[in-house]
């Protein structure tokens, strides 16, 4: 109840979010498809904090990312967060993610995750509805890497998945 | 006949590349012309023509003017209602040559008000589910009744003048024309709802507490003069949200209205401290002014709490008085510990101060006030020495905002007292991020409205020295760290951005409101170009000296971009223009490899290059002089037994140096044995200096650094030769990753299949 009551307070005024320093809710998700290995590679960045906000909203105000009192439960609910929110499609097919792990680095938490058995790569849709449960203003970008080119998407909460066909 | 025959030899091989490069495009069609489009051509396109307001030097001209809007204010909060009372007179000096028909004035609360336009220019589109409460919120919810009441604007006289609001802008108009040197007195009555900033994530307002007391930090909270300048005009760009202030210097007298259970910092010097003070405050804040190690507490953290009980009926006035400030900001609650310590800036006591509620302990008490201390040292050792009496950090959930001489600052404790390394260096860093922010933009004092990048991007550049010189003067409150984690400054810290879809960038010269990715674009990617020059391109000296003299020359002025960039190069001597063209006017990436190496000998037999060469001009060999030939290895003139080989054993080169080089000079000459044309690349668009090294045979290794300038007349690849008496085993470009090359696979020779960050991951995992 108390994150709706944010939730709703936090849509009345999504326009005067702009303060100096970090407040930017932004996260970097790095996609590369490596043909010869077959695999999508993903690497997502998110701010330790904003995610570890919500999942203390979502699950357990006990959570803790990155520091001493990280429990294995804690990452093991960060991993079913993000496996939640992103979803991948390749040649318009569903593909399912293999989480392979996290790590940090000074305020966002990198996670890792592989999409395997990938013979052609024609087109991607992605959907990531990372921290857009408690961030309006949330934006996630996709950078997709391919040997022949750079694409990127800017996903937000009316426009959570993009397509890039690849012809 | 000889000599002319030899000489054009000698011609043709010395420009061997170049002709070869001709040979090529005289097969193709001709093509047609073109401009200058050198990346090393001078700005005159860009840079507007120097005047007698801003000289070329980038100094303020003989002509230069600034505007000045003095204020006088009374202020009320009423607590109980969350409103804000306000009277203020504003006495305005046209400094300008020009005679100004009207006044513009800026209502920035309007931002908020019922009717603000700031939503109706953020595209949206429809969600095929929303949340219930997204729901409520976008399609059903009462917006906030926020926004100036105008209650009367007048005149010295007290005579109604005529208004019209445009949004967040208001014009005033005057009887009669305002001539240069002439003064304006004019009054404005208002009043406010105070909003929630920890709900609306505003720059100002009210946190409610759990027990029903508020913290407000108030900024943007009175109408407030435009700037009038050479440059646009009056400041015409509407306040939509993102882009900050423009705002005149003046002098500031305000009087500020509390419940009197209160204490309230600000802008300014307190004039009636003996009145709002208790004794034992008094006490302390004498023994503040003369600690220079560690803050005194002045309110603690039980008196704070004691005083959260009671909701005070009665008012105080507090007093405060500024002296060339271009805005005004106060926080007050009857929740606030607060804390000072003196600070020495040349020879003068600055006092460093924190106010905060509990919430903020432990972490507030312990560094707040230090970390205050520790950036004006740092900044007035980039720029100047700060000149106000006093720097106060206030904590404010949420914000990072800045005002002069008090900013708010996020970074709170979990509720059990404990914190994360992250929230505490989240803290720190948005401290002397915001405290920064005194010098740019509040005295240095630019246009925020329309270049983000000049306050955020410079500060945020000393923000990263600041920070590392805290991690060095205090060592123990970043232990077990053994420098100061910064977020942005170091290059390769920026390549995931300049790396980005082309489709989601714009250069930052672009205004910050239009731009895709505001953090990168207007902080981070100014802050890391000019730690480039400093560290990279200019070096330190060159650097820090322009540095402060831009500072210096606009000190307490109005800057323009040109004027950053002309001063940059008129004090240092380092023609610039192509790195500010690449770096703030493009989005242009660096991105530099060694596309080739090839490996020489040296013989005095003639090669097939130059028996060609004679063939077609019907020559001999004896025609010439003694030559000394390159062969490349592998080629068809290349023996196996060059390799063993020494210049001893090239006969032209030998007789030469018996007979020209005195035997006593003989034994000085280098002895070079192995040959190395290497060819450079650069599919990046900024040409970034090569910084190459070479690694030898024996182990050792050199780098050498080539001035970006190496690229001025070919943009795509040059080559450097390099003559060694030891074999190259390895060529690596920027080593350091100095230069925010975008892509470093093509960066070594002999090319080294890296292991991705991925894979490098992956691999990890595994081993465990």
């Amino acid at each position: 109840m108390k994150f709706l009551k944010i939730a709703i307070l936090v849509l009345i005024f999504p326009l005067l979010s702009a303060s100096s320093a970090h407040k930017f809710y932004v996260s970097i998700t790095k996609v590369e498809y490596v043909a010869e290995k077959e695999s999508i590679q993903i690497i997502t960045q998110i701010f330790i904090d904003d995610v570890e906000k919500v999942l203390q909203e979502r699950y357990n105000s006990d959570i803790s990312l990155g520091t001493k009192k990280e429990t294995k439960e804690d990452a093991e609910v960060l991993k079913k967060y993000i496996l939640q929110k992103l979803k991948i499609k390749v040649n318009g097919k569903p593909v399912s993610l293999n989480y392979i792990g996290k790590e940090y680095e000074t305020d966002i938490v990198k996670s890792y995750i592989e999409v395997t058995g990938i013979k052609s790569f024609k087109s991607i849709e992605i959907e990531n509805q990372v921290l857009m449960d408690l961030y309006e203003e949330q934006q996630n970008i996709i950078h997709l890497k391919t040997k022949e080119s750079r694409r990127s998407l800017i996903l937000e909460r009316d426009n959570p998945k993009g397509v890039l066909n690849f012809d | 006949m000889k000599l002319v025959k030899y000489l054009s030899l000698v011609a043709l091989l010395l420009v061997a590349g170049m002709t070869f490069a001709q040979e090529d495009s005289t097969s193709q069609e001709r093509k047609p012309g073109h401009l200058n489009n050198n990346r090393f051509k001078q700005m005159y396109q860009e840079f507007s023509t120097p005047n007698m307001f801003r000289t070329a030097s980038g100094a303020p001209g003989p002509n230069y003017y600034q505007q000045q809007a003095d204020y006088k204010m009374d202020i009320e909060l009423d607590d109980k209602n969350t409103k804000l009372y306000g009277n203020e007179t504003i006495t305005y000096t046209n400094n300008s040559p020009d005679e100004l028909e009207y006044l513009w004035v800026q209502l920035d609360q309007n931002v908020r008000s019922k009717d603000t336009k700031s939503p109706l220019i953020e595209p949206s589109g429809a969600t095929p589910a929303d949340m219930a409460g997204s729901f409520v919120g976008k399609y059903m919810g009462a917006p906030f009744d926020g926004g100036f009441n105008i209650q009367e604007v007048k005149d010295a006289k007290g005579g109604d003048l005529p208004y019209t609001i445009n949004q967040t802008m208001m014009r005033v108009e005057m009887p009669k024309h305002l001539k240069p040197g002439e003064k304006f007195v004019f009054s404005i009555k208002w009043w406010y709802n105070v909003n929630n900033h920890v709900t609306d994530r505003a720059r100002s307002g009210y946190e409610l507490f759990d027990d029903g007391n508020r913290g407000y930090v108030i900024a943007q909270f009175y109408p407030r003069m435009a700037v009038y300048n050479d440059v646009e005009g009056w400041q015409n760009s509407q306040f939509w949200g993102r882009d900050e202030f423009a705002l005149p210097f003046g002098n500031f007298e305000v009087n500020i209205t509390v419940p009197a259970d209160h204490v309230l910092d600000g802008t300014g010097t307190l004039q009636n401290r003996k009145e709002v003070y208790s004794k034992e405050m008094m006490e302390r804040y004498e023994k503040a002014q003369k600690s220079y190690e560690k803050p005194v507490i002045i309110v603690s953290q039980a008196e704070a709490e004691a005083a959260s009980k009671g909701f005070a009926t009665g008012k105080k006035t507090w007093r405060l008085k500024a002296d060339m400030v271009r805005d005004f900001g106060f926080a007050t609650s009857r929740r606030f510990i607060w804390d000072m310590m003196a600070v020495k800036i040349g020879n003068k006591d600055v006092m460093a101060i924190s106010m905060y509620p509990p919430e903020g302990n432990p972490l507030w008490e312990d560094y707040s006030t230090i970390v205050v201390a520790s950036t004006l040292k740092s900044y007035s050792r980039m720029t100047f020495d700060y000149p106000y009496p006093k720097a106060i950090s206030v904590h404010s959930k949420n914000q990072g905002m800045e005002y002069p001489m008090i900013c708010w600052n996020y970074g709170r404790p979990d509720a059990d007292g404990t914190y994360s390394e992250r929230t505490k260096y989240g803290m720190m860093s948005v401290i002397i991020h915001e405290v920064g922010h005194n010098f740019f933009p509040m005295i240095v004092n630019s246009d925020e409205r329309q270049w983000t990048w000049m306050d955020e991007g410079l500060n945020t550049f000393v923000q990263y020295v600041a920070e590392q010189d805290f991690g060095e003067w205090y060592p123990d409150a970043i232990s077990p760290n053994t420098s100061y984690p910064s977020r942005r400054g170091p290059a390769k810290n920026i390549i995931d951005y300049m790396a980005g879809d082309q489709d989601f960038m714009a250069p930052i010269m672009t205004k910050g409101l239009n731009t895709y990715n505001f953090g990168s674009n207007a902080y981070a990617k100014p802050a890391t170009g000019l730690n480039i020059l400093r560290e990279t391109i200019m070096g330190r000296d060159l650097f820090d000296y322009s540095f402060r003299t831009y500072a210096e020359r606009w000190m307490f002025k109005h800057p323009t971009p040109e004027d950053f960039f002309r001063t940059m190069e008129d004090a240092s001597a380092v023609d610039l223009d192509w790195f500010w063209r690449a770096w703030f006017y493009t989005t242009d990436y660096t991105d530099i490899g060694v596309k080739e190496v090839k490996k020489f000998y040296v013989t005095s037999k003639m090669n097939k290059e130059v028996r060609e060469m004679m063939a077609q001009r019907g020559m001999k060999e004896s025609d010439l002089p003694p030559l000394v030939y390159m062969v490349e290895e592998g080629s068809e003139d290349f023996e196996e037994s060059m390799r063993t080989a020494s210049l001893n054993d090239v006969s032209t080169l030998q007789e030469y140096i018996m007979d020209n080089v005195p035997a006593e000079e003989r034994a000085a000459l280098k002895n070079p044995k192995y040959f190395y044309e290497i060819t450079f690349e650069k599919p990046g668009g900024i040409p970034m200096p090569i910084i190459a090294e070479y690694t030898y045979s024996d182990g050792s290794s050199e780098r050498i650094t080539y001035p970006a300038e190496i690229w001025r007349k070919n943009d795509q690849s040059v080559g450097k030769i390099i003559a060694s008496d030891k074999e190259i085993t390895k060529i690596v470009v920027d080593p350091d990753e100095e230069t925010a090359d975008i892509d470093t696979t093509n960066n070594e020779w002999p090319k080294r299949k890296k292991l991705g960050e991925f894979n490098k991951f992956k691999e990890n995992v595994k081993g465990e």
